[in-house]
């Protein structure tokens, strides 16, 4: 038995690696341990389960949604009866949509405030000016002016990816050494090259920063703007059924949120990162 | 010399920086002339702040200037181009691009054919001795083998004249002492026209034909050491015993000096 288990894991530390075993393995810990209180929780009945309802029946709330859904392909036609997989692709259409307008669009104003004064100037105080009132502030006027529905959650979201990359960007541009730009000119490079030999690579570790906080502040606020400014996705879902005292559909969608949110990052942005600043030395590795 | 025609001319050449806080201005350079021929290695030497470093972004075309005149090749300096080649103190090889792509960034930028670039790389790549590494990024190489980079960045661009400012000023002495002598070997190989600066007497002599030695701000040319050893034979060993090197070198280090000393009882 002893024998069985140590092969067993000496084939996955070769298959994975000692150090990313050891990562995962970590950062796991705090999950297990939420997992283990909300289990005892419902064991010990500390809190009701009308405040936190036992695992089972979140589980339970997918069936519950997905009821009438005739399998993937239901699913994936977004028949009336999967609500749930509707929700889940009704947010996650909205943050691609406004993720491939707003991250190239606040990439390029960026780069442009980066390198150019007068842009700058002309770009920044409007900048500081939609920066100051946070994302989900600008709700109430969305909804005047949009009504309930996906244009208000896309303005929402593309006003709060737009700046933040924007301002990184800009920021990143600013801060690269003069002397990759002149070299590039002393080669005969047009302000073309410059852009796309320099700045672009060069503001990386902050364009990556600001898909980071673009991502991160942009799912807060549309899941804000799709409770109250909304008609479908993940946010509404959570907003109708807390109203309808539907505590483990609230938890469903919690935790659908963050497994979302999750994996972006690590299976888009980390990969962006070691592709780009990891593999060019230029960010800080701990050694 | 054996060459006859002159790839720089500067003539009269001033700079003043303007100073944006006082509204006094800096006096930079001071009525510089100098010319350079084909093949030639001009060195510069100066006490710290005397301005070498604006006549070079000057001639790179990095730094607009108002009086004077500074031509390569007949052509008039109005900004940078592929014609002149610049070697910076600093690692200024891109850390996003591998050796190969760095070397081969300046025909990259002109537009030619992938297998031509790829080529005529290869052949830098040999000449500077980074066999091997052609597909490392800059920061997993030491200083000196980024240096060797950067020059045959600029080396592989064919430039018309080739100017470096103190490209060696940040590696070990060590290392320094093999970076001049390989400068030496490739710029006679490859036959470059080139003004290299620096502050290091030993470094000036060493690689020059001639050495113009810089006053103490503002910059001006306060005289012309000629080096009268033939460049082949310059390889360190030899130039330690070489009475005429060592005549050279007391010579710029006595010139220099008595720079520093006006430099600072100012
Ligand atoms: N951008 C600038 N603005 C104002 N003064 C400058 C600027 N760059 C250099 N200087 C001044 O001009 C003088 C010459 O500088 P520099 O050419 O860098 O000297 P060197 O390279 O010989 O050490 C110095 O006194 C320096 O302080
Ligand atoms: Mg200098």
């Amino acid at each position: 038995m002893t024998t069985a288990v140590t092969a067993l894991s000496t084939s996955i530390q070769r298959r994975i690696g000692r150090q990313k075993l050891r990562k995962f393995i970590l950062g796991a810990i705090p999950f297990v341990f939420l997992l283990v209180i909300w289990q005892m929780n419902t064991a010990f009945e500390w809190l009701p389960p009308v405040f936190i309802p036992p695992m089972g029946d979140v589980f339970g709330a997918i069936i519950t949604l997905q009821e009438d859904c005739i399998g993937l392909i239901g699913a994936i036609t977004m028949h009336n009866s999967c609500s749930m997989t509707n929700n889940i692709f009704s947010s996650m259409g909205r943050v691609i949509l406004a993720a491939v307008i707003g991250l190239p669009l606040g990439i390029a104003f960026g780069i442009i405030a980066g390198m150019n004064r007068t842009a700058s100037k002309f770009l920044e105080p409007i900048g500081v000016f939609a920066n100051s009132i946070s994302g989900i502030a600008w709700i109430p006027l969305a909804i005047v002016w949009f009504g309930v529905g996906w244009l208000t959650t896309l303005f929402i979201m593309l006003n709060t990816i737009f700046w933040l990359m924007f301002f990184n960007s800009m920021l990143g541009v600013r801060g690269i050494a003069k002397v990759y730009e002149q070299s590039v000119l002393t080669m005969g490079g047009s302000r073309m090259d410059v852009i796309r030999h320099v700045y672009l690579p060069g503001a990386m570790p902050s364009i990556i920063t600001g898909m980071r906080m673009s991502m991160g502040f942009g799912w807060r606020a549309l899941i804000a703007a799709e409770m109250v400014g909304g008609d479908s996705g993940l946010g509404f879902m959570i907003f109708t059924a807390s109203e309808e005292f539907k505590i483990e559909e609230v938890f469903l969608g919690v935790i659908i949120i963050s497994i979302i949110f999750m994996a972006t990052d690590r299976y888009f942005l980390a990969p962006l990162e070691k592709w780009t600043i990891e593999r060019w030395g230029l960010v800080w590795k701990p050694t | 010399m054996n060459a006859m025609t002159a790839k720089l001319v500067v003539e009269g050449l001033c700079h003043h920086y303007p100073d944006e806080y006082t509204g006094e201005s800096v006096h930079a350079l001071e009525d510089i002339n100098l010319e350079l021929y084909e093949g030639e290695l001009v060195s510069v030497v100066g006490p710290s702040g005397c301005g070498k470093s604006t006549l070079l972004n000057i001639l790179a075309g990095l730094l607009p200037y108002k009086v004077g005149k500074a031509s390569v090749d007949g052509k008039v300096i109005e900004g940078p181009g592929p014609d002149r080649g610049v070697v910076f103190q600093e690692h200024a090889i891109l850390p996003w691009r591998t050796v190969s792509r760095n070397i081969g960034h300046g025909l990259e930028i002109r537009g030619l054919p992938k297998e031509e670039i790829s080529r005529r790389v290869q052949e830098y790549v040999d000449l500077v001795g980074l066999s091997g590494f052609e597909d490392k990024y800059p920061h997993e190489l030491s200083g000196g083998m980024k240096q060797r980079c950067a020059v045959a960045r600029t080396l592989c661009a064919d430039p018309i004249v080739m100017l470096m400012d103190e490209p060696f000023a940040a590696v070990d002495a060590q290392t320094r002492i093999t970076l001049q002598e390989e400068l030496n070997r490739i710029a006679l190989a490859t036959k470059k026209t080139i003004l290299f600066i620096t502050h290091s007497v030993d470094e000036a002599a060493f690689l020059a034909d001639r050495c113009l030695v810089f006053s103490a701000r503002p910059g001006r040319l306060k005289q012309i050491v000629t080096v009268d050893i033939p460049r082949e034979k310059r390889i360190w060993e030899n130039m330690n015993a070489d009475a005429e090197f060592i005549r050279c070198r007391d010579e710029i280090l006595r010139l220099v000096r008595e720079e520093v000393s006006v430099a600072i009882e100012e």
